[in-house]
């Protein structure tokens, strides 16, 4: 054993990979992670009395924007963001800024803060990949990951196209998790980034991306496949086609549809479940999709839950920012189609409570989580920075808590959306159980992280101690204690520590011989080499700025 | 008596896809050759890099006031500057991703002021993208998709050079139809037509002070609206607007650094108005040429890490962005700064001359022997050790090697000495 010994005593544990709903357990804890009790007492460095507190493994956010190239022209686009939410000298370790988007080092703190322990940026691209890393390498404590962007890049277009074997695709697959150290693969509007480049300005999932011949459904199909036979633990992340479109519902059933079963992961699908019914054409899906999803076991989600107030869409839909950005709030909008690979869009906006549609987009999103049966296939996110900052966390913890809180809200709001949404006829408030499913265990089990979102004897050492209190918001902003990998980091609220992060990989076999299709391609149209594109582990663990957590899928047949 | 015997000559040692890090395009397929510490470029290099990879000799010892020293006594004496200083400037900034990181690390409990040797472009692009946002894209875009490139006064004969042959010209496009219909505009003077054998250029001549006026005529031609130019209608104009017209992806290329005119950043804000005009119907977008000597680097670093681009004062207690304010020769000019941090390690650019002490970490040809000063030799990134520098288009950032043998320090472990000192 390693380093100081610590003992958690009299504190209730939630830790639902266990099945353990509140009892009260003592943890030990050790730069080890969890560790069973020692045989001699006298080997506890520290001991801390935790009774009437509330202990969880430390939050996993599935879904944040925090690192990358989109990131930070939101952050150069925003200065009035900085202005206005300083982190001033002795606040934090060091100065930072930003509350829609927040500096890596504000970033980094303010997650450990509220006992969030793990973060997964879900739109990294290979040809921004070495970015993504040092941006995410700037963010402390935090362990973190990155999910590779396919299904728009003129390469995976090209092999599909050209009706490539399924092993083929998935080598290619395998070669840019590699290249691009990710953890996972997502797919934004699928054909559709690269459709707006050859001046599409809508692609429905049967329509053809008229450059390759291919519709969303294809490519959807094709990803979810190669994924599955890799045998990644995490499904295909899929960002829909269509976002924000009213009528969109139908879409997003048609690609739950369109996955024929296999596993994948529907994101922020508050924005993909809307209707276009009622006066204004803009109506709630949120019951037929949460009836679609209760029936299916191979999907999950996470919501992407709106808040009111000041916030900057980032998102890799070109297709779609650009025709969202007539509402920019304030009036700019960055807009880049991205080296055969992607594209990206930075539209800040303001959600308001009187707006009919922000209204209703906030309370389809808690309908949402309300009516999701399963809570292991629901996962808490506000899509940070789209539809709020991540800090926004207990205020939605609270939502979903309780009942009264949540219908206060749903007063406030614009009226008509009010009466449009069924929101105050549900009755549901999550527990203290229930929330540690949707941010620990259920991530964890979904990105297949073993060490991580749970307090077993090998986990890694990632615990949060609340201070139980009936204001839900109050307690799951400011954490008692937050332990990372064993070691005291935040107290009373209070970062006192700030150690690194590792970064999780996945790694899977491919047959080399892809290599040759891949510098094919690159010497042919690309500007790069593939071997200076692709980021070395040197590059992320040398001057002991990380750590990098591999993780070795088995193909299946 | 003894044979007097030839120096074994080391046997020259072949780099093969090294990225060039000396202008914002990080061409990243040279080969090098290199003999000791003699650096040649063999293969992909314009004549830009090729005198730079040959004339980056290592610098010499350490100095204090002119006059050589351990690298001890030096980095102590660097460290009393910076002591001493009630509002240090830290400037330059030409270094790798590490060398900003630990720069804007000793910037917090310094209370420095940072800005870099291209501040001036930075800040004209910046202002624009901050109040009104811009449509970009990269340059494997512009190579496969584009149809139209303009080339917005700016010259590609002196600084990324080989953009004509990477983006304009090559072989082939993963849209053989774009590259087969592309062409290539200039607008600006006769002097920036690119020379690049292979690229025919139509001209829309105009002096580097009616940019902005000729890009106003375009919008109205656009529009359908008779257009004024001095007073005339322009040819020109008139053919680039039907080029527009007839396009599917046209791509207008400006260079802030070169757009140093009172209205630069006002070019580059009517070249965003075009391109928002165009994508109404048919697609465009804006390729951005800067960040030589790390530029791009420390832009993206500083945005990052502080939430703010560049020109930034960490004096007081919150970070304070001001672009006009926070200016290397305005602050030396008006006395506001009394101790000089430069940072120069790729670039032949002299520290500032100022009466105020100064700190250079820099390559050979940034050496300083002046009285009052402190000269700490750093190695150039990606020739004398590893890291990482950001290409001009944002998106691509590309490794950089250790191509010879050498002790010289990076600035960033420098920099992380005196932190040390100063703790």
């Amino acid at each position: 054993m390693d380093g100081t010994l610590i003992e958690l005593h009299g504190g209730r544990l939630y830790d639902p990979t266990h099945g353990i709903n509140g009892e009260v357990r003592t943890l030990y804890l050790s730069a080890d992670g969890i560790v069973p009790p020692p045989p001699d007492a006298g080997a506890i460095a520290q001991s801390y009395d935790v009774s009437g507190c509330v202990l969880m493994a430390g939050g996993i956010d599935i879904h944040t924007h925090i690192g990358g190239g989109k990131v930070n022209l939101a952050r150069m686009l925003l200065p009035e963001d900085h202005d206005r939410h300083p982190v001033a000298r002795g606040v934090h370790p060091r100065m930072g800024s930003g509350h829609a988007a927040p500096s890596t080092l504000t970033v980094g703190y303010r997650y450990a803060e509220m006992g969030y322990t793990a973060c997964f940026e879900p739109a990294m691209l290979l040809a921004n990949a070495r970015q993504a890393h040092l941006e995410l390498g700037d963010t402390p404590i935090v362990d973190k990951g990155a999910y590779v962007l396919l299904g728009n890049d003129d390469l995976f277009l090209r092999l599909l196209a050209a009706k490539q074997d399924p092993a083929v695709i998935g080598d290619y697959l395998a070669w840019t998790l590699d290249a691009a150290q990710a953890m996972a693969i997502k797919v934004v509007n699928p054909g559709g980034i690269n459709a707006f480049k050859f001046n599409q300005r809508k692609l429905d999932i049967d329509e053809e991306n008229t450059a390759y011949g291919l519709t969303p459904r294809q490519i959807l199909l094709a990803l979810a496949q190669g994924i599955h036979t890799l045998g990644l633990p995490h499904p295909l992340h899929i960002h829909g086609s269509n976002l924000g479109v009213p009528g969109n519902v139908e879409t997003t059933l048609a690609t739950i549809a369109a996955l024929e079963g296999l596993p994948a992961h529907i994101t922020h699908i508050q924005f993909h479940a809307y209707g276009n019914e009622g006066d204004r054409k803009f109506s709630s899906g949120a019951a037929r999709l949460a009836e679609a999803i209760n029936r299916q076991p191979n999907i999950s989600m996470d919501v992407g839950q709106v808040m009111f107030g000041q916030t900057v869409t980032e998102s890799g839909d070109s297709m779609r920012q650009y025709a969202g950005s007539a509402y920019a709030s304030p009036k700019k909008t960055v807009l880049m189609d991205i080296e055969c690979d992607a594209g990206c869009g930075i539209v800040p906006f303001r959600y308001r409570d009187q707006s009919f549609v922000n209204a209703l987009q906030w309370a389809i999103g808690l309908e949402l989580f309300l009516l999701a049966e399963d809570p292991w296939r629901v996962f808490l996110t506000t899509d940070h920075p789209n539809g709020a900052p991540f800090t926004s966390y207990p205020h939605l913890i609270r939502l979903l808590m309780d009942r009264s809180f949540r219908n206060e809200k749903l007063a406030s709001i614009n009226p008509a959306a009010a009466a449009a949404s069924i929101l105050g006829t549900l009755t549901r408030e999550y527990t203290l159980y229930d929330i540690a499913i949707l941010t620990r265990a259920a991530p964890a089990k979904s990105l297949g992280l073993s060490s991580l979102g749970h307090l077993g004897v090998g986990a890694r050492g990632d615990v949060v101690v609340y201070t139980d209190q009936p204001n839900r918001e109050a307690m799951f902003q400011r954490p008692r204690y937050v332990f990372k990998a064993g070691e005291l980091i935040v107290r009373d609220g209070r970062v006192i520590g700030t150690p690194t992060g590792a970064t999780h990989v996945v790694k899977p076999d491919y047959e080399r011989s892809i290599e040759r299709t891949v510098n094919d391609y690159f010497a042919r149209f690309m500007t790069v080499r593939p071997q200076n594109l692709r980021v070395s582990a040197a590059e992320i663990e040398g001057e002991g700025r990380g750590r990098l957590v591999v993780y070795s899928p088995r193909r299946s047949a | 008596m003894l044979k007097k015997l030839a120096p074994v000559p080391s046997p020259p040692l072949t780099h093969a896809a090294v990225t060039c890090p000396f202008c914002g395009l990080l061409c990243d397929d040279l080969t090098i050759t290199a003999r000791g510490t003699q650096l040649t470029v063999m293969a992909n290099g314009c004549p830009k890099a090729s005198a730079a990879f040959k004339a980056a000799d290592l610098p010499g010892p350490p100095l204090v006031n002119g006059q050589p020293a351990s690298l001890e006594a030096a980095l102590d004496a660097a460290a009393r500057i910076l002591q001493r200083s009630q509002q240090p400037l830290f400037a330059g900034l030409g270094t790798d991703v590490a060398g900003l990181r630990a720069l804007l690390a000793l910037a917090e409990p310094c209370h420095a002021i940072v800005d870099h040797l291209h501040g001036a472009a930075m800040a004209r692009q910046v202002r624009v993208l901050q109040s009104r946002g811009l449509i970009q894209t990269t340059l494997a875009e512009v190579r496969n998709r584009a149809d139209l490139v303009v080339l917005l006064g700016v010259d590609i004969n002196t600084d990324f050079q080989r953009f004509a042959e990477i983006c304009l010209t090559p072989a082939e496009s993963l849209v053989p139809a774009r590259l087969a219909a592309r062409r290539v505009f200039q607008v600006g003077p006769a002097a920036s037509k690119p020379r690049h054998a292979g690229v025919r250029v139509e001209r829309v001549p105009c002096a580097a002070v009616d940019l902005r006026q000729t890009l106003s005529a375009l919008r109205a031609e656009l529009r359908g609206r008779p257009h004024r130019v001095g007073g005339r209608t322009r040819t020109g104009v008139t053919q680039l607007a039907h080029a527009i017209r007839a396009a599917q992806y046209t791509v207008i290329v400006w260079a802030p650094g070169q757009l140093a005119a009172l209205d630069g950043d006002l070019i580059i804000a009517s070249a965003g108005e075009l391109i928002a005009d165009i994508n109404r119907e048919r697609r465009a977008a804006g390729l951005v040429l800067g960040g030589n000597d790390g530029g791009q680097t420390a832009l993206a670093v500083c945005t990052w890490i502080t939430g703010y681009p560049l020109r930034l004062s960490f004096a007081g207690d919150t970070l304070d962005f001001d672009p006009l304010r926070y200016q290397t020769a305005r602050l030396l000019g008006q006395g506001a700064v009394d101790a000089l941090l430069w940072l120069s390690t790729f670039s032949a650019q002299p520290a500032p001359a100022t009466p105020i002490p100064r700190i250079v970490i820099g390559n050979a040809a940034s050496t300083l022997m002046a009285p009052n000063s402190v000269f700490l030799p750093a190695g150039t990134p990606g020739l004398d050790h590893p890291g990482q520098l950001l290409r001009t288009d944002a998106v691509v950032a590309l490794p950089l090697r250790e191509l010879r043998p050498t002790a010289t320090p990076s600035a960033a472990a420098l920099l992380l000495q005196l932190a040390q000192r100063l703790r």
